[in-house]
């Protein structure tokens, strides 16, 4: 019975409020404009708030004449008997698969690959993010076809939107009885957009037609494209740049130039080519210890960042630069004519305002400030227009201060804790590459503004203390020890989060 | 309100033979219409939500000419006693709700309703919500229905069957003057499908032809005596002539089939999908042409034993398709089939799963263990492929809970909580339902209990005076209205309980697509009404009352921790009023672009990260969760952790800023507002400041 003409299934899995509804419409739109029995389903909830959600379309290829029996339509998808599944974004598509509704002998799949991260995503600790390549691969693997392009990013070029592109793509993969016209006569008929949301129907069409583009996938860029780009981009400065860069080249393996190469042009954007000196002073003598390039190339990179760590003046700095503002136009989009105001959300607390002083004077500020406030200092709230005058030139001030950096409280307090670090990535070195590897990442976990960098810093201490001074003298077991250590770099990142982690959701958001 | 069915709405006119194309939800309605309905009513909750959007957008050009009163019942309490009016006087009414939890609020005035008995045909539509997508407690509507005696409609989800089944609802009512419910599950609620109309009926009373003269009737009082009375009546004369009707008019279809020793008896409602395994296994084809015989009950109370024993008479074995527990109708079958010596094997939760959604993957599995043969050899063929996506994708994947839409006010209130709490100690936190509720999901995870709506000052009412902090009660305008003004905020008053409540008005019921309530102004018929939550709670004696500006998180927060340490006793309500940012999009996003087009003056404010000044560390994510919020790929070459970005769907309501600054989080967040189309001395003074900022910036 079941080689008779059966109804084509359609399974849309989009985000609440990201248009699957309309796409939903259209494709019952368009049958009914063919002639076409169809029938469509969903199940908003409360998943129509941004969560996951599905709707559902059969399509019965032939017509029925009026008063025929009518075939019978089903208001769910059934695992492995799903001839389309359009996904609006590439988890949701992922989701599908998860739940078996993709079938590799049978289903088509039309997906827009671009991501919008899940919550979980987004405030994990480190990198969250969900492998994009399991992903696509998955969709490879277990759908007949896989049709995959950047929806979000299609739909920009085009100034239309996912879903109508989306539809392109299902007119043209053929698997419904229904021609290009009858979509388009359904996008009319809607009446919503009709220009725009035509336009993403026909770029839909294209895309399909044409094929994926070639692979065009940026190599990691040379060292001499890197070391001309970063000495322009010094300006005045440049030659102190190529000077350093001709000792990096001399002094060091070229695996270890680019990385190196953008560090040094960091250190000296940030401060001066004396202190860019004193950073590949303190990486050669980590390579006097025979570190392996592995250990090299992250101690450099952690060090680096670590030596531009962000006060109060290079947040200044960075915040009136001219690129900044041109850079924000472009995102905002602002057409040429418009006005652009910015106002920027400052809220240095006392710690990194006296910091900035040298450690002398403000050693014993500091000391009685904590006694003061142990709990927190307090803050200094603003909302600086840097796009008015006086609101750029208070920001650029303190960006001229460079000069007391050197002196500074900050400099020394920040410098006594990365000292440490760098004995502990030493003594490590000596022992083991592994343990050193972690050692040195343990650098990545300072991080942030005022109250969180002076947790995150305290607790950074405390792990040098309590996990790595015993793993360095402690003898043997080297691989133990290793893990210790980086399981304390990962209870670190994720204290912040920790209850937002282990957090039951709802079913709410199951697919089908 | 969150669709328009102004398009929709057209086809109610429809008449005989024309076809309607939409949801069910507007079949329903159509049929109302086609059944000459007197007044209608409700409650809005998914999925039913609608049908009271569509009977309001219906109101001036259909429903007010017929002379149909539509009642914008304040909760379903009230819905349900609107049916009142059938009581005495031979008008037909509907009301609509959701399923479970609307049936609970209603219960007192139902049970009333079904013990008086009715004489005009009333018809309850209630939104099953049940099952994936759901938003309340699993239970299921039959149990109500068998304790007070109404009638049950579980229909077989077409649009042409659901607007029969509403039509003889009435019918069956009259004439066994018990209330109908007809129980629309999630999905045939927002089927979209087709339907041949018939005219609509102008209703013999209405506010067009109102009633001369009232009519008494002690008998019909639920009251003592009557009420000895009614019962008896339930079952010796209402319970059997529907039991007639349902026979007389063929509600219930017996498809036949050339399989005599086997038999499927299944809910109406879970038609289509035994027909759907079936012909995947085998056993039908696409046109529901069945090889085993079938009985559909559209009517699953009250059933009808002649009916069940004729389809168990000569077959070995039937199978019991019936959603939910307890199951009712497998237990009646099997004491009908002991009572009358039948043979036949009955199975039912022996080979179904006992609860939960009758999705395919059950059905399918639950028939091809009952056929056997062939068709698990088809069913295995159809799973073959099963799990290889979990394979492949090795870690499950992270969910995607609903949250806070961009710019929602409600969003703000929590970021305040959260951070008050970090500062003051964490407390009980009682939730209510409303979109509020996703307050419980990361990264707020704020809410302790949720005990049904408008019931969270009352589920606090224990917990306040034997908690160690002041508790905090969360309550929408929706739920406050509801049933949280009586059973919480009064109750906490009488009780001088000393607590906080925070009242979050956005000015519509939100979660179920911005119906309007007593807090829009206008009620969904369109007539202005002022009733204000600050003067309500005023009155009730409460003095410490303080209204907020959520997107002012800084103040916010300053009140919050007040409300927490202050030595005031008693209720202290915090009101945070703005409006519901999706609603507001709606209005202002179509205003923006006709006046950008006409070349007007417009200030787009928008936030934004200054990447390099981001470390990546994510604090503003664990306070914010705002979905435009989100992150990219770090472009400093030396640091790999992705950094905070805010995308173009920003709304610019300010909230990472002001949660950047009230949690003092860090100096990324900037706000970037593009002044479209600004007159010539706006654009001369911007130049003039680039010129002069200029000369400080090296190229």
């Amino acid at each position: 019975m079941t080689d008779a003409v059966r109804p084509v299934s359609i399974l849309i899995a989009a985000l609440g409020g990201h248009g699957g509804g309309v796409l939903t419409e259209w494709i019952v739109g368009a049958a009914a404009h063919a002639g076409y029995p169809a029938q469509a389903t969903s199940i908003p909830g409360v998943a129509q708030r941004t969560g996951a959600t599905t709707y559902y379309v059969e399509v019965y290829p032939q017509r029925v004449a009026p008063g025929a029996p009518e075939p019978v339509f089903s208001l769910y998808p059934t695992p492995g008997d799903v001839d389309v599944i359009i996904a609006s974004e590439l988890l949701e598509a992922g989701r599908t698969i998860e739940l078996d509704y993709a079938s590799p002998t049978r289903t088509t799949l039309i997906a827009s690959t671009h991501r919008l991260f899940s919550i979980a995503e987004k405030s994990a600790p480190g990198n969250g993010v969900f492998p994009r390549e399991a992903l696509e691969a998955a969709a490879r693997r277990l759908a007949r076809r896989f049709i995959g392009f950047d929806g979000l990013a299609l739909a920009r070029q085009h100034q239309s939107e996912v879903n109508a592109l989306l539809l392109g793509a299902l007119a043209a993969c053929e698997v419904l009885p229904m021609t290009a016209g009858d979509f388009e006569a359904a996008i009319r008929e809607g009446g919503v957009a009709v220009e725009r949301n035509v336009r993403g129907l026909k770029a839909g069409l294209e895309w399909v037609a044409a094929g994926p583009p070639a692979e065009t996938r940026p190599a990691a860029r040379p060292w001499d494209r890197i070391r001309a780009e970063r000495a322009a981009a010094l300006g005045r400065r440049g030659a102190d740049f190529t000077a350093l860069a001709e000792r990096v080249e001399a002094e060091f393996p070229e695996a270890l130039h680019p990385g190196l190469g953008e560090a040094v042009a960091r250190l000296i954007d940030y401060q001066d080519r004396d202190y860019a000196r004193l950073y590949l002073d303190r990486v050669r003598a980590l390579a006097a210890q025979h570190a392996s390039p592995r250990l090299l190339e992250r101690f450099a990179r952690r060090l680096a960042v670590w030596m531009t760590y962000e006060d109060a003046i290079r947040v200044a700095d960075l915040k009136t630069r001219r690129d900044r503002f041109e850079r924000i136009r472009r995102e905002q989009g602002a057409p040429e004519g418009a006005v652009l105001v910015v106002t920027d959300y400052l809220k240095p607390d006392l710690d990194e305002l006296y910091g900035i002083l040298p450690a002398r004077i403000a050693e014993p500020i500091a000391r009685w400030a904590e006694r003061r406030w142990p709990e927190g200092r307090p803050t200094v709230g603003q909302h600086v227009r840097t796009t008015s005058v006086l609101g750029y030139l208070r920001v650029w001030g303190l960006a001229r201060m460079r000069g007391l950096r050197p002196r500074s409280l900050r400099r020394r307090r920040e410098f006594a804790l990365m000292a440490r670090w760098e004995e502990a990535v030493h003594a490590a070195a000596r022992l083991d590459d592994a343990l050193a590897c972690e050692v040195a990442e343990l650098a990545g976990v300072v991080k942030g503004y005022g109250e969180v960098r002076r947790r995150l810093s305290a607790a950074l201490a405390r792990v040098l203390d309590e996990a790595v001074r015993p793993a360095l003298e402690g003898h043997g077991d080297h691989e133990s020890a290793t893990e210790r250590v980086r399981a304390e770099r990962l209870r670190l990142l994720s204290e912040e989060t920790s209850h937002t982690e282990h957090h039951p959701l709802p079913s709410g958001e199951r697919a089908g | 309100m969150e669709r328009s069915f102004a398009e929709e709405v057209k086809q109610l006119a429809l008449g005989e033979g024309q076809v309607l194309r939409g949801e069910g939800i507007l079949a329903i309605t159509k049929a109302l219409l086609q059944s000459g309905v007197s007044y209608v009513g409700g409650y809005p909750g998914a999925p039913v939500s609608h049908l009271l959007d569509v009977l309001a957008d219906a109101n001036e050009s259909l429903l007010e000419p017929m002379g149909v009163y539509l009642d914008a019942s304040a909760n379903e309490a009230a819905a349900a006693a609107l049916l009142g009016a059938s009581i005495n006087y031979p008008m037909r009414g509907a009301v609509t709700w959701k399923s479970i939890v609307g049936t609970n609020v209603a219960a007192d005035a139902l049970s009333n309703l079904a013990s008086a008995g009715v004489i005009g045909g009333a018809l309850i539509v209630v939104g099953e919500d049940y099952g994936a997508g759901a938003s309340v407690i699993q239970e299921r509507t039959h149990a109500f229905a068998l304790k007070s005696s109404l009638l049950l409609i579980d229909p077989q989800p077409t649009l042409q069957n659901l607007a029969r089944m509403v039509e003889e609802g009435f019918g069956m009512s009259e004439a066994s003057n018990l209330p109908a419910v007809i129980s629309l599950r999630i999905r045939a609620a927002h089927m979209r499908g087709r339907m041949v109309c018939r005219d609509n009926v102008r209703p013999a009373i209405s506010m067009k032809s109102r009633l001369e003269r009232h009519s008494f009737d002690y008998a019909r009082l639920s009251h003592p005596p009557s009420t000895y009375a009614q019962e008896a009546q339930k079952f010796e004369r209402r319970l059997p002539a529907a039991r007639r009707h349902v026979v007389e008019h063929g509600l219930n279809e017996v498809r036949p089939g050339e399989d005599k020793r086997l038999g499927v008896i299944l809910q109406g409602g879970l038609t289509p999908t035994a027909l759907r395994a079936l012909e995947l296994l085998g056993a039908a084809d696409a046109f529901g042409r069945s090889r085993i015989p079938m009985l559909v009950l559209n009517v699953i109370h009250p059933l009808v034993p002649d009916q069940l024993l004729g389809f168990l008479e000569g077959k070995e074995r039937v199978l019991v398709l019936e959603e939910g527990m307890p199951c009712f109708i497998e237990q009646e079958l099997k004491a009908l089939a002991y009572d009358h010596g039948m043979t036949t094997r009955i199975h039912g939760k022996d080979v179904v799963a006992a609860q939960g959604e009758y999705v395919p993957e059950v059905v399918l599995a639950a028939l091809a263990r009952f056929l056997g043969g062939e068709a698990e050899a088809r069913h295995r063929a159809l799973t073959a492929h099963a799990g290889q996506g979990r394979a492949l994708l090795r870690t499950p994947l992270p969910k995607r809970p609903p949250a806070f839409c961009t710019g929602c006010p409600e969003r703000p209130v929590f970021s305040a909580l959260k951070i008050a709490q970090r500062e003051l100690g964490e407390t009980h936190v009682a939730a209510d339902i409303g979109c509020h509720a996703f307050a419980t999901l990361p990264p707020f995870n704020q809410g302790n209990t949720i005990l049904g709506y408008g019931m969270s000052v009352a589920s606090a009412s224990a917990v306040a005076p034997n908690f160690g902090k002041r508790v905090i009660s969360i309550l929408g305008d929706g739920g406050f209205w509801h049933s949280g003004l009586t059973a919480g905020v009064a109750n906490a008053v009488y009780n001088k309980q000393d607590s906080i409540v925070v009242v979050l008005e956005n000015f519509y019921t939100s979660a179920t697509g911005q119906q309007s309530n007593p807090s829009s102004g206008k009620n969904p018929r369109g007539d202005a009404v002022s009733m204000s939550i600050v003067d309500t709670i005023r009155s009730l004696g409460v003095s410490w009352i303080k209204t907020v500006n959520p997107y002012r998180v800084g103040d916010t927060l300053k009140v919050v921790k007040d409300a927490m340490t202050t030595a005031v006793g008693g209720l202290k309500v915090i009101v945070a009023r703005a409006e519901c940012q999706l609603e507001r999009q709606r209005r202002v996003r179509p205003e923006t672009a006709a006046r950008l087009t006409a070349g007007e003056r417009v200030e787009v404010p928008r936030f934004g990260v200054d990447p390099d000044v981001c470390t990546g560390d994510k604090s503003c994510m664990r306070f914010n969760g705002c979905p435009s919020l989100t992150l990219r790929d770090n472009p400093d070459p030396l640091r790999d952790d992705p950094v905070a970005h805010v995308d173009q769907t920003c709304v610019g309501c300010g909230l990472c800023g002001e949660v950047a600054h009230a949690a003092v989080l860090c100096p990324s967040f900037y706000e970037a507002r593009v002044v479209h189309n600004p007159g010539a001395w706006a654009r001369g003074v911007a130049a003039a400041r680039r010129r002069l900022i200029g000369w400080l910036q090296p190229a």
